[in-house]
């Protein structure tokens, strides 16, 4: 009998279709047919191909936009969002509208040109992570942005375009994107009632439970969530709670890039490198005027959510924000426990 | 300067890329094609399926022989199983309950390679009529809340077989989009006391800039929130709730403005994948839904949704609606 799994912090629904089960190992990624490789801009040495970098780490001091670099962040060449101008919010008919104002930031994760953050040692992703936290920081000054997005694109499949060189991307909204606003609302009507974290009882039930438990190391989990929306997607929290990823302390980035690695090369290793996309959810920029979030230091907790494009996502679930998961995460995530990261 | 629009019914806002759009021969989507093979669903291969629920066949045949027009017929991989209790349950601190529904399998034609282009305006009108059949029979069953019919052409867009064929999905509960529209709809009927699906209707056949073709009856056009480039809306231009409600005059006028459309998109993306939806009210309710207008949703499948997509519920748009509309009314 397939299984309807609710999941507990938004709501929705997934079907978790046992009928129709493969095994965990007949979901390897398929050689898809990719366009061919365009020439990386990226790589040390080609810095004058991208935009001037907004930061870099640079262990030798060289100067900005020259060789010599660890890691650097450049503006999209094609940003969804513009930095310059005003909001003006403003009405057309029963439309609503305003200008399409951000940034938008491309990470670059190493001079090498390595395809996959899986290969990228502990120190290097613990550099990418830090990262993310110095530049989500800067972007928190600019009062017009409301939230930063942090995420990922591996792959063709998963939107990764022709160059095959690791890297996030980075984009700050004027306005809090949906799918984090339901996350918020449900975090904070489970907290009403329970006075406790969402994501803290799934963290126990999970370690308890250990059916859908993939690492548990250094003070963070990978779990299988028990409504998952795709086979093999994978939620990493941290086990203290925290709804701000940017309040990472030094000692503890070693640690996330640790497990982030592991569980990357696990689905590399395991299901023939498949193309995959990863977010970072983290609580909106605490503006003063912004009061009706005033338990979200208690309610929230940030994580990264790690979705494998092994299925296509067709009608039903675009129609319906219905997903059918053709996989139980249970066995997602005995097989993913299995397979050496 | 690109804009942020919000969606009126659901609230969400997208990105709609003004300043660069997208012209059609930019897009590098990967065209249907057929792999060959046997076909269960063809003329002929009756036994290769689960029996028939319901068809349209010549008289003095029987069911599960050749001489159909139309076939319903159970899925063979059903996401959800018809029989059983739904048995909600808690699981610690997760809810769950059985995976009760039906899941059938609509066969448009018989004939593997003619997609709804190819078909006549009369043979679009009678699996458009099985879509109504299917749905009042399925109502009929008190456990279900939902019933979504749905089309995947196209392996991109989630079709796992060629012949063309449209799902038939009847949900135990309301699915989240489906919820949010309802909301949405409620939320400006109680202020406005006008279904938002006329005023959009209205303010469409204003502006002009975003509607493709219009009939008697109904209308197709881009929407100004759209999520996907040359995503279409047609909508029923008379309020009304229920997709099964449609009447007997309204039906071949949306025969011939599904397959105008899809005539229209295939001339600027020959053998484009894409997805259509059927949004209509939920059903064995109490609530009141004479705020909500059904409608068809039709998603080109153009481009590939990332990280950004998912992780946000944001979408970015290359192609403006307005754009799109003007290629789609033009060609």
């Amino acid at each position: 009998m397939p299984e309807l799994r609710k999941d507990p912090i938004i709501g929705r629904w997934v079907i978790i279709a046992t009928e129709r089960a493969k095994r965990p190992d007949q979901f390897s990624a398929q050689a898809e047919q990719e366009p061919t490789e365009k020439p990386c801009p990226f790589c040390e040495g080609k810095e004058k191909e991208t935009p001037p970098e907004i930061y870099a780490i640079r262990p030798r001091g060289n100067l900005a936009n020259s060789p010599g670099w660890d890691l650097r962040v450049v503006s999209s060449i094609a940003p969804f969002l513009r930095i310059e101008g005003d909001l003006d919010r403003r009405g057309d008919g029963l439309y609503d509208l305003m200008n399409g104002i951000g940034a938008h930031e491309i990470i670059i994760e190493t001079n090498q040109h390595i395809a996959n953050m899986a290969d990228l040692n502990d120190e290097q992703i613990a550099k990418v992570i830090a990262c993310y936290r110095d530049r989500a920081l800067d972007l928190e000054k600019d009062k017009r942005f409301k939230y930063v997005l942090i995420f990922k694109n591996y792959g063709w499949a998963a939107g990764g375009g022709r160059i095959k060189h690791s890297r996030s991307q980075i984009i700050a909204t004027p306005i809090n994107p949906k799918r984090v606003k339901e996350e918020l609302v449900g975090a904070r009507h489970y907290y009403e009632y329970h006075e406790r974290c969402v994501f803290c009882d799934i963290i126990r039930q999970e370690l308890e439970t250990k059916d859908r438990l993939i690492l548990d190391i250094d003070g963070y989990i990978a779990i299988s969530p028990f409504a998952a929306r795709f086979p093999f997607e994978v939620w990493i929290l941290p086990k203290k709670h925290s709804c701000d990823f940017t309040s990472l302390e030094m000692a503890s980035r070693i640690d996330l890039a640790r497990i982030l690695r592991k569980t990357l090369a696990k689905l590399k290793k395991g299901l023939n490198d498949p193309p995959y996309n990863y977010v970072i959810h983290t609580a909106p920029f605490k503006r003063p005027k912004v009061g009706y979030w005033k338990s979200i230091d208690h309610d929230y907790h940030w994580h990264i959510e790690i979705m494998p494009r092994l299925t296509r996502v067709a009608g039903f679930e675009w129609g319906t924000g219905f997903y059918i998961c053709p996989l139980p995460p249970e066995d997602a995530a005995k097989f993913l426990r299995e397979v050496q990261g | 300067m690109s804009e942020l629009r919000r969606d009126p019914i659901g609230g969400r806002w997208v990105i709609v890329d003004t300043d660069h759009p997208s012209k059609p021969e930019e897009f590098e989507y990967e065209p249907r094609t057929f792999r060959g093979g046997v076909c269960p669903f063809c003329y002929g291969n009756e036994a290769m399926t689960p029996p028939e629920i319901e068809a349209i066949r010549d008289p003095h045949t029987s069911p599960n022989t050749p001489g159909w027009q139309v076939r319903v017929v159970p899925n063979k991989f059903p996401a959800l199983q018809i029989e059983g209790e739904l048995d909600r349950r808690g699981l610690g601190m997760y809810d769950m309950s059985n995976g009760v529904g039906a899941h059938e399998v609509l066969l448009e034609t018989p004939y593997h390679e003619k997609d709804i282009y190819d078909l006549s305006g009369e043979e679009v009108e009678r699996f458009l009529s099985m879509y109504c059949r299917r749905a009042i029979d399925l109502v009929k069953d008190k456990r279900f809340k939902y019933i979504m019919i749905f089309k995947n052409y196209g392996a991109a867009a989630g079709a796992s077989l060629e012949h063309p064929h449209t799902q038939i999905v009847a949900l135990p509960m309301v699915p989240k989009n489906a919820m949010e529209e309802i909301r949405g709809a409620h939320h400006y009927f109680n202020y406005r006391e006008r279904c938002l699906f006329c005023d959009m209707i209205r303010q469409e056949k204003e502006e002009k800039n975003r509607i493709i073709l219009e009939n008697k009856y109904f209308l197709s056009f881009c929407p100004f929130v759209s999520r996907f480039p040359f995503e279409i809306c047609i909508i029923p231009k008379k309020h009304n709730s229920f997709f099964c409600e449609i009447s007997a005059e309204e039906l071949p006028a949306l025969a011939a403005i599904l397959k105008d459309t899809i005539i229209k998109l295939k001339k600027i993306f020959p053998n484009v994948p894409y997805n259509f939806i059927i949004h209509s009210s939920p059903i064995n309710g109490d609530s009141d839904t004479e705020y909500y207008h059904w409608h068809i949703e039709f998603m080109p499948k153009l481009t590939r949704v990332a990280g950004f997509e998912w992780g946000s519920g944001f979408y970015v748009v290359v192609t403006p609606p307005e754009l799109a509309a003007k290629y789609l009314r033009e060609v």
